[in-house]
């Protein structure tokens, strides 16, 4: 009996332990994800470029109404494509390549979504919420995360997009500001054994 | 006409205003549901009533409290109602949800919740007064579903006329809202144990004392949920004795270097919970240093299943270990003279042996949870910090050695009236099994073996039942070799037969006692210094004395005398100052060294050590002080540190257990590069590993400016 009990204990404080995330400022972590129709994306393969990463679900409603106002394809519209690269992660436990090229073809946005079931990406970086926006730098640095505007109820006419904010102070060699902000939207679905 | 008719359909198509009105359709149910409650169905004007949203939530549903946690969304009440000032909402203490992974925490509410504020009428409120409440909630199982549900109720304005429901609801939430300590009888105070710097990792304190300056128990899980901190970027508590909270987080990157406040809600084991809100400094005359790169808990923790097997084959290895050795030599020696015994005297001895095992295990378990509880830093070994202890044990050696030897045997008298000590003790007699299965306990602890390290390091962090399991399972793998070469027959046979021979291995094996003894009056030595060694000395000239006029006589009152004088010289020879410890050469550790090293640009090896433990003594005579690794210092500016834990170091135990480790060794490499994430290398030390730590740890030659030119 006292051994069950250690073992709902030891099972609490494992509960409490935080998951590992990414340091802005730090090195982001490596990947390598394919995306809906099986392509390879490393984060290496796209040093030299500033990359975006956008952990999704086509099934929460905060993803829904983004994609519903085109928030997504509207930031990366004021992009230069050269310089930037968007990668969507879906970390979804139960999400199928399937299901993301529908959501793709019915949406109709540019960039791949990389498939992470297991959830190793999505954790290896924090991520918490969908959405939940990362930028890195050309040099592989992470530079911002957290949401991708200021704007959690989708009230604002003019809510700031910190996704915008951070790019464009990369591109102009300025400081980025801020480099973190409370991510809003629902939990990422991982698995139970991730 | 017309018009008049198109009037009247709007009138009956639009949605009647209503006081309760449900939302988050999942699968075509409605998951939330929402009343606008009231504590009085009739206002007085200038008065002041309250007003609530009641959200009632499908099984399995949650709506989010003020900070959200992770994930999520605050729920959000906004009020409009003419001629009347509504306050801030009142929230109850909220529930820790965590997804199935347990990666993700938010805080909310289940069941169902009253969200109120109190409001107050201006004396000019105009009857009839209509009360529009919008609550937008996310609710949250699996998926999430956002809901705006819009409330409206009409309330009389006049006299004030109670509604009894709507003040039972509001009551019933108002008893689930976290106190204000002082109401509650308690004190909550918050201080920084470290330094607050933007980006980097942070720890502190949480203590509720009641007003006698008791500690209040608080939950055993989820004690404190703390509201949105600007300036920090995640907190947590993790439990540090009765009423005492331990804080670490991270402050955000772009937070002012000035501490901010913590806020938040504590849970009390008696049920209800308090407010906390204080400033985050540091109390005065305690300088700040930085907190570990690591949480004090590692990371991601073994399960209790797998801790207990590493303790399990820790505690095997530890039979192989230096100090244990003796021991283990001397049981297989008496264990030559009785395997051969018929099979239930061995089972006795095998049963006996472990039996003295666990129970000192298991003693030295409740000392440690004792100590801890007294908000000592201790670890394993801890008891040779202690050097009454250790001059006793020297004693007990000492007793076994002249044993060995033949000055003394402890059989029973063939004469004489029947003593208590023949009673209880003979020389075959299983009570020895049990005194031999003490001394192994006693003498394995300074040797935290491969393994040991992070099985014990997890039960000090653990709680109590975990602690006592940990160290059970220890001592199961330190008594299983004996008990396997015992209990199956196979291995018995081949032990050669008792003979002539023994006598002469016994006399061996009393010498192996003496040298373990000698490493005693080492580490006597390094606590209390030569005086301290001096004095235990003639201790044990008394104690030989004492066990020789036993041998030579065997009479109780020989005995008596012996033990009498035994004790006395003890009483008055057993007083120990306190010597300063040696240092010389290289420089004590602390993390101001750590940091201004690491500043200048050159790597660090803490060597984390203690007089008594054998292994760090090894790794630094094979290892640290070889040629190799002394070159490889020098070629990589590496600045060699040494956190010296012979006697009790508060600094050194957080250091240890910040690394999971509840003893020494533990080695550290800092490179300039990663100055918050040192490299810990294992606890048997090879040349390769330090050798090659280090050049990991140096920064690339040429940021030196001191290397080989450019080719």
């Amino acid at each position: 009996m006292p051994l069950l009990r250690s073992a709902v204990l030891c099972a609490t404080l494992l509960l409490a332990a935080p998951a590992l995330a990414a340091d802005v400022g730090q090195p982001a972590p490596a990947f390598n994800l394919k995306d809906e129709v099986g392509a390879s994306h490393a984060l290496d393969q796209y040093r030299g470029k500033i990359v975006i990463l956008e952990w999704t679900n086509p099934e929460c409603p905060f993803v829904q109404r983004h994609y519903g106002g085109k928030t997504m394809q509207r930031t990366l519209a004021t992009f230069d494509r050269k310089k930037v690269v968007w990668l969507a992660v879906d970390s979804t436990s139960h999400n199928t390549p399937a299901k993301s090229k529908a959501w793709k073809a019915e949406q109709g946005f540019p960039y791949p979504v990389l498939q992470d079931p297991s959830g190793e990406a999505g954790h290896a970086y924090g991520a918490k919420t969908t959405p939940h926006m990362f930028v890195i730098d050309e040099k592989g640095v992470l530079r911002y995360a957290g949401a991708i505007d200021d704007d959690p109820r989708g009230r604002s006419t003019t809510p700031t997009n910190y996704v915008e904010k951070a790019v464009n102070a990369l591109d102009t060699g300025k400081a980025v500001s801020p480099t973190t902000s409370d991510p809003y939207g629902c939990t990422v679905k991982y698995g139970k054994s991730s | 006409m017309l018009a008049g008719w198109v009037l009247s359909l709007v009138v009956a198509a639009a949605p009647a205003p209503t006081s309760t009105a449900s939302g988050a359709l999942h699968e075509g149910r409605p998951r939330v549901r929402a009343t606008l409650v009231s504590d009085v169905t009739q206002v007085e004007p200038g008065g002041t009533f309250r007003l609530g949203v009641q959200l009632q939530m499908a099984r399995g549903w949650y709506v989010y409290w003020k900070n959200p946690g992770e994930a999520g969304l605050a729920s959000e009440v906004v009020w409009d109602v003419p001629r009347v000032a509504v306050g801030p909402l009142t929230w109850p203490a909220p529930e820790v949800h965590r997804s199935p992974d347990g990666s993700i925490t938010s805080y909310g509410y289940g069941g169902e919740v009253v969200l109120f504020a109190s409001a107050r009428a201006q004396p000019d409120v105009q009857p009839p007064l209509t009360v529009v409440a919008t609550a937008e909630v996310l609710v949250c199982e699996v998926q999430c579903i956002p809901a705006r549900l819009e409330l409206t109720r009409v309330l009389g304005v006049g006299p004030r006329q109670a509604d009894a429901a709507g003040s039972a609801a509001l009551d019933a939430s108002t008893a689930r809202v976290p106190r204000a300590p002082a109401a509650a009888g308690l004190r909550v105070t918050v201080r920084r144990t470290t330094s607050f710097v933007p980006g980097q990792p942070f720890e502190g304190e949480l203590t509720v004392e009641r007003t006698d300056g008791s500690p209040e128990p608080l939950a055993r899980a989820d004690a404190f949920v703390p509201e949105r901190l600007p300036g920090i970027l995640t907190v947590q508590a993790t439990p540090d004795g009765t009423g005492r909270l331990r804080l670490w987080g991270k402050a955000a990157p772009d937070s002012s270097p000035a501490p901010p406040r913590i806020a938040g809600v504590v849970a009390l084991a008696s049920g209800g919970a308090v407010e906390a809100s204080a400033p985050f400094e540091l109390p005065p005359g305690l300088t700040p240093h930085p907190a570990a790169a690591h949480p004090p808990l590692p990371a991601r923790m073994p399960g209790l299943p797998w801790m207990l097997l590493l303790a399990f084959l820790g505690g095997v290895l530890l039979n192989a270990m230096p100090c244990v050795f003796p021991v283990l030599a001397l049981k297989a020696y008496g264990f030559a003279r009785t395997v051969h015994a018929d099979h239930g005297s061995v089972r006795t001895h095998a049963l006996a042996y472990t039996g003295g095992i666990l129970a000192s295990l298991l003693a030295l378990a409740g000392a440690v949870l004792a100590l801890r509880a007294a908000g000592h830093a201790v670890g394993w070994g801890f008891q040779f910090q202690e050097p009454v202890f250790v001059a006793v044990l020297c004693g007990v050696v000492l007793l076994f050695a002249l044993n060995l030897l033949g000055v003394f045997e402890v059989t029973p008298p063939t004469h004489g009236t029947e003593s208590l000590v023949a009673a209880v003790d003979h020389t075959h007699g299983p009570l020895r099994s049990v005194a031999e299965g003490v001394l192994a306990v006693v003498l394995a602890t300074p040797c935290s073996a491969p393994l040991l390290g992070t099985a014990v390091g997890f039960a000090f962090a653990a709680s109590a039942p975990v602690v006592l399991a940990v160290f059970s399972a220890v001592g199961l793998g330190l008594a299983a070799p004996f008990c396997a070469l015992v209990l199956v027959p196979g291995l018995r046979s081949r032990l050669p037969r008792p003979g002539a021979w023994m006598e002469r291995g016994k006399q061996l094996l009393g010498f192996a006692l003496l040298g373990t003894g000698v490493w005693l009056v080492g580490i006597l030595g390094s606590l209390a210094g030569v005086d301290g060694v001096v004095r235990l000395l003639a201790f044990l000239v008394v104690v030989a004395l004492a066990a020789w006029s036993w041998g030579a006589w065997r009479r109780g009152v020989v005995l008596a005398g012996g033990l009498v004088l035994v004790l006395a010289t003890g009483w008055g020879a057993l007083r120990f100052g306190t010597a300063p410890a040696p240092m010389a050469g290289r420089e004590a550790w602390s993390d101001e060294a750590v940091a201004r090293s690491l500043a200048q640009g050159r790597p660090v090896l803490v060597d984390f050590t203690a007089d008594w433990c054998l292994s760090c003594k090894f790794n630094e005579r094979t290892v640290l002080a070889s040629e190799q690794v002394q070159s490889a210092l020098v070629r990589t500016r590496t600045q060699l540190l040494v956190a010296d834990w012979t006697r009790r170091d508060p600094a050194i135990a957080r250091r240890l257990a910040a690394h999971g480790r509840a003893g020494v060794p533990m080695y550290l490499v800092y490179s300039p590069a990663r100055p918050d994430q040192p490299e810990v290398l294992p606890e048997l030390l090879t040349l390769d590993t330090v050798v090659s730590a280090l050049e990991r740890a140096a920064p690339a030659p040429g940021a030196l400016g001191l290397s080989s030119p450019p080719r």
